[in-house]
């Protein structure tokens, strides 16, 4: 007997984005895994397929929307779609990636039909892989990553006789948890007690934005209203651009000195980073947030169960700027410490209330950036293929919901890549390389000389 | 089993360390790699799991398992 969920508060953040901006596009998730050897494509097909019965996540589906609006999730017991091989090996690998890229923003339009799916490729310069494209209210990228890892270490399993991957966590049994958390009341009602006191001793957000003063005033105007706090969110052109900058290993290795020294991590320097741009492009302003985005994988069981579990939270601060580096990272710390504890909650209903109190108008916000740092490189893990050449990589899916949402990895050689995905309606390339020069101004000066107030540091850089 | 072991296969599931391996000496940081999420996820179901409500400034001090169970212990009796 099938079991019908209702939708977790992770899954919800996207399925309401594909609601508000009416196309499946934004929920798009996209990644190639290839390795430079041949691969024996009939074993792959079937590595494939077992992987879709081990990792439940694969096979969740959507009911229709019912009166009110409202779909709830199922796990197909089975996924019989023959997996595709495409031969791109003719091509250049830039011509593959445009290629893939287009795949990326196509959409899965429909209820109760499959979110997932894989297609395995020969690529160029004998490169030989996969590519998966999912909708990401089944997984995030800290699930793709274990997939995929999961799926080749089936494949050196039966190819080359290595040990059989670990046993996987249930799916069914993680979001059952999940859900029964979410319902539990005293739970509910600490997680709401500390947003809502976030609200009681701040007040109303301020909006600032990667451009400056003039984009909130251009609200004002529009809203007719000189006192408002929160700027529009672009809804109709929401094509999206994509600006990399890689973090040479040197200098990375001194952030993660730095944070290991002062047992700081890695997020909080580069929210750091970001809202002292933020706060001296727009007049110095102190009471600045940012959307972070939180993995929620912690258990073991958290980590190998797939699906979607990110989700993210507003890093609101407000900090003078006599303020020292040092204790405005800790500040942060502190603050991003307490969102942790109460990160079962859901945002849609943080929203909700800053509406309720502060009468926030309709499809305004008060966030101009968003952030994740993913510390997992999306790259095949395995003892058995080490030393072969790896062509893996990530693709937009080309709608954004966010007008600048930079992510944050590592790359293999020990750099940084700092990827900005930025809404084209209103930003340009130059808005980018603008936000990196300057974060990385401020980060590299704060590490230098953490006893320096913020101030300092924002009319020096 | 008891409240120690209790806690101490919670906090296994955050960390690669069973529960029969984990001293109270030992640190959520540097000897279980616990990272600030896993430890605030971590004492999030210790409240649910332990019916108490753990106060921001005490979580601050907490280093290692013994001072995590001394905590909750007091909790418990108050």
């Amino acid at each position: 007997m099938k079991e019908y969920y209702p939708l977790t508060a992770a899954q919800r953040m996207h399925h309401n984005w594909i609601r508000k901006y009416q196309t499946q596009q934004v929920s798009g998730v996209s990644v190639v895994a290839s390795l430079r050897a041949p691969l024996d494509f009939g074993l792959l097909k079937k590595c494939i397929q077992l992987e879709t019965e081990r990792y439940g996540c694969m096979r969740v589906r959507f009911t229709k929307p019912d009166e009110k609006g409202e779909v709830r999730q199922y796990i197909a017991d089975r996924d019989t779609r023959d997996i595709p091989l495409k031969d791109l090996s003719g091509m250049s690998m830039e011509q593959a990636d445009a290629l893939m890229q287009q795949w990326a923003y196509e959409t899965f339009d429909g209820d109760d039909i499959p979110l997932c799916d894989v297609t395995m490729l020969r690529l160029p310069d004998g490169y030989n892989g996969f590519f998966i494209h999912m909708d990401h209210r089944l997984i995030d990228s800290c699930g793709l990553v274990v997939m995929i890892n999961d799926l080749m270490q089936l494949y050196t399993h039966y190819r080359l006789g290595s040990a059989y991957p670990q046993d996987l966590a249930d799916f069914e049994t993680v979001l059952e948890k999940d859900l029964k958390r979410a319902n539990n009341e005293k739970r509910f009602a600490k997680d709401k007690k500390f947003w809502d006191d976030q609200l009681n001793a701040l007040g109303e957000p301020l909006y600032a934005d990667i451009q400056g003063p003039s984009v909130l005033e251009a609200a004002r105007a529009r809203h007719k209203n000189p006192m408002l706090r929160a700027a529009d969110i672009e809804l109709k052109n929401l094509f999206v651009e994509v600006k990399d900058y890689q973090l040479e290993p040197e200098p990375t290795k001194n952030l993660i000195a730095f944070c290991m020294n002062h047992q700081l991590s890695m997020t909080n320097l580069l929210l750091l980073g970001i809202r002292t741009y933020l706060s001296k492009v727009n007049n110095g302003q102190e009471d600045i947030t940012i959307e972070n985005f939180i993995s929620r994988r912690s258990t073991h069981d958290e980590w190998t169960s797939g699906g979607s579990r990110t989700i993210m939270f507003p890093c609101r601060t407000v900090i003078s700027p006599e303020t020292d580096f040092l204790s405005a990272a800790y500040e942060i710390q502190n603050v991003q410490n307490r969102i942790y504890m109460h990160s079962n909650y859901d945002p849609a209903l943080i929203e909700e209330e800053m509406r309720r109190r502060y009468h926030t108008p309709e499809n305004t916000t008060y966030e101009s950036c968003y952030l994740t740092y993913q510390p997992m490189p999306v790259q095949v893990d395995n003892p058995h293929l080490a030393g072969i050449a790896q062509h893996a990589k990530w693709f937009a899916n080309g709608a954004a919901t966010k007008k600048m949402y930079l992510t944050v990895s590592h790359t293999p050689d020990g750099g940084m890549n700092f990827s900005y995905h930025y809404q084209t309606a209103q930003l340009t390339e130059h808005d980018m390389e603008l936000l990196y020069y300057y974060m990385m101004r401020i980060l590299f000066k704060g590490i230098a000389e953490p006893d320096m107030s913020i101030g300092e540091i924002m009319e020096q850089v | 089993m008891t409240q120690e072991m209790q806690f101490k296969t919670i906090a296994a599931q955050y960390c690669g360390v069973k529960p029969e391996d984990m001293t109270n000496d030992m640190r959520f940081r540097e000897d279980l790699g616990f990272s600030s999420l896993d430890f605030m996820s971590f004492l999030g179901e210790l409240e649910d799991t332990f019916d108490v409500e753990l106060e921001e400034e005490e979580v601050a001090q907490i280093l290692t398992v013994a001072e995590a169970l001394t905590l909750l212990e007091r909790l418990q009796e108050e």
